[in-house]
Order: C-alpha cells, then structure tokens, then sequence
C-alpha cells in the first residue's frame, strides 16, 4: 500500500465516525427531548457520539494535512490554492467554532444543530465531488443556504415527531 | 528539497496541527461545568511539546537552512509577493505567541487545580487563552498552507 492509499484509507474512516457521529448526536438529541425530559442514559448516548465526532474530527484534520504534505511534496503543491480545499477549510473552522458556540450557549440549538450537520456533510460531499468546479464564494453561498434548508428540514421532523420546542 | 528536510517539514506540519487541536480541547474542556483535570493536564502538556517540536526543532531548522533561500525567491518572483511581505511576515512574528501561551496554560492546569474549581474566573480566562491559541495557531495554518501552495504554483 503506498502513502496516498493510505491517506484515504485513514481519511475516509474520519468522515465515516464525524458524520456517523454528527447525524447520531442528533437523532438521539432529539429521541431524547421527544418526552421532554433527557434522562441519564440518553445523556450518556448523546456523550457517546460526541466523543466519537470529535475522534473523527481529529483523525480528518490529521488525514486532511497528511494529503496538503503529500500534494506539496509530491510537486503537485499548486493544489493548495483550490478553491474547493479553501472552502472546505471554511467549513471545517466554522465547525470548530460553532462546537464552542454550542459549549458555551451562545447560540440557539436549532441553529448550531443546522450547522454541525450541514458542516459536516459539507466537508464530505466537497471531498467527494471530484468534478466540482466552483469558486469560494458560489461554494460557501451554497453552504449557508444548505444550512438553512436544514434548519427547515429538522424543524419539519420536530413537528412531525411531535417533540417540545 | 532533501528527505531530510521533507521530514522536517511533515513534523513541523502535523506537530503544530496536534498542539493546536489539543489546545481547542484544553478551551473546550475547561468551559465544561466540571472538566476533567485527566484531559487537561494530558492535553495541555502535549499540545505544548507538539508547538516547541513544530517551532524549535523542526519549523525553525526549516525556516532558516531551507524557506530563505529556496521559497521565499520564488514567492517575491511570483505575481503574488505579499504572500511574502504581509502572511509570512505576519505568521513568523505571530507564532511566536502560541508556545508562551501554551507554557502559560500548562502551568496554570499543572499547578493550580484546586483555584480553578473553586475560581470560575480563572477557569474561564484560562478557556479564553487555550481558545487564543487555538484561533492564533489556525490562522497560522491557514497562511502556511497559502504560502506553500503560493510557492509550489
């Protein structure tokens, strides 16, 4: 197996755990405030796929500048200025920040829950569509419409599943 | 660039990467109600070696035998020479924050558990320094990914 097998290998189980963990903390989330009450062990599952979001977390961004080493060293260095990997980048810190947002409640659930899912399949698909030939701006306009599309989506399944606001 | 340097620069890389995640941890951990001290004193020690090994061992041999003499010709040659001026200069002036701020941090967890249960104030300051390092070292990232990718170009 050479290095760059290897670095898909290790990137692709990072996006597999972050966006596994990222749509599990959000179904349980909101199994959990279905009776409006979240009990010890839903918490407990809830600590459970944040953990495994944030190993995914890491394993992508080492994996994710495993690739940037491998490209630069590799002559193919003029790659770092894509705009698809800049608007990735975006999103992956706006990830970030929104984590802290979250920790620190200074912003609604409804939309840091939006964030996290959007960010997280975000990153993915833009990793994944090979083809994409967009600029920055188009990718990140696309990126906050998505999140609101989300919020529109999980407010549907609230109401659907009947869960307290 | 020799496989000697080529090394250098992948620590330099994923050393710096790890400090400055395991410092989004320390910042995040600290702003928990009850954080764990188990995570903050593993974190905080080895986010402050990953920073010394990326700056002193591996960044700065880099820096001085090799990005002088080899990148930074080819950036001011370039349509884009304040890549140069303005983001290296910047970043290697910047940097320079991340490993006293970090031994700052280390310090603070290491020898003073007992005043940041019983102080909330201090706790919370010591979240925004670990949250500092965390924003310094990924605008750091940001500008060594444009400036490598400007010289490779």
């Amino acid at each position: 197996m050479n290095w760059y097998s290897f670095l898909i290998i290790v990137h692709l189980i990072g996006t597999v755990l972050g966006v596994g963990g990222a749509t599990f903390a959000e179904i349980f989330y909101l199994k959990a405030k279905r009776d409006g009450v979240i009990e010890p062990l839903e918490v407990d599952y809830l600590k459970t796929s944040y953990l495994v979001l944030r190993i995914g977390l890491f394993i992508l961004i080492i994996s994710g500048f495993g690739f940037l080493l491998f490209y630069r060293l590799s002559g193919y260095g003029g790659g770092l200025l894509n705009p698809k990997l800049w608007a990735k980048l975006a999103i992956v810190v706006i990830l970030i920040l929104n984590a802290f947002l979250i920790q620190i409640r200074k912003i609604p659930m409804w939309l840091g829950a939006s964030v996290s899912l959007t960010s997280w399949y975000g990153a993915m698909i833009l990793g994944a569509w090979r083809t994409l030939d967009a600029s920055f701006i188009s990718i990140i306009i696309a990126y906050v419409i998505a999140i609101f599309i989300v919020v529109g989506i999980l407010e549907l399944i609230k109401r659907y599943l009947k869960i307290p606001q | 660039m020799s496989a000697f340097l080529s090394v250098f620069l992948i620590i330099h890389v994923i050393f710096g990467v790890v400090g400055i995640f395991l410092f989004g941890g320390v910042a995040l951990n600290l702003l928990k109600q009850k954080p764990s001290f188990k995570i903050l004193k593993w974190f905080s020690l080895l986010g402050f070696l990953g920073l010394m090994i990326s700056w002193t061992i591996s960044g700065g041999y880099y820096y001085v035998t090799y990005y002088g003499k080899a990148i930074k010709p080819i950036i001011q040659a370039g349509a884009t020479p304040w890549v140069h001026s303005v983001i290296m200069e910047t970043k290697e002036h910047i940097f320079l924050f991340l490993p006293f701020l970090a031994f700052l941090t280390m310090l603070i967890i290491w020898l003073n558990k007992e005043s940041l249960i019983e102080k909330p104030r201090l706790k919370n300051m010591a979240a925004i320094v670990s949250f500092l390092i965390m924003v310094i070292g990924i605008a750091i990232i940001l500008a060594g990914i444009l400036i490598s990718g400007t010289a490779s170009r």
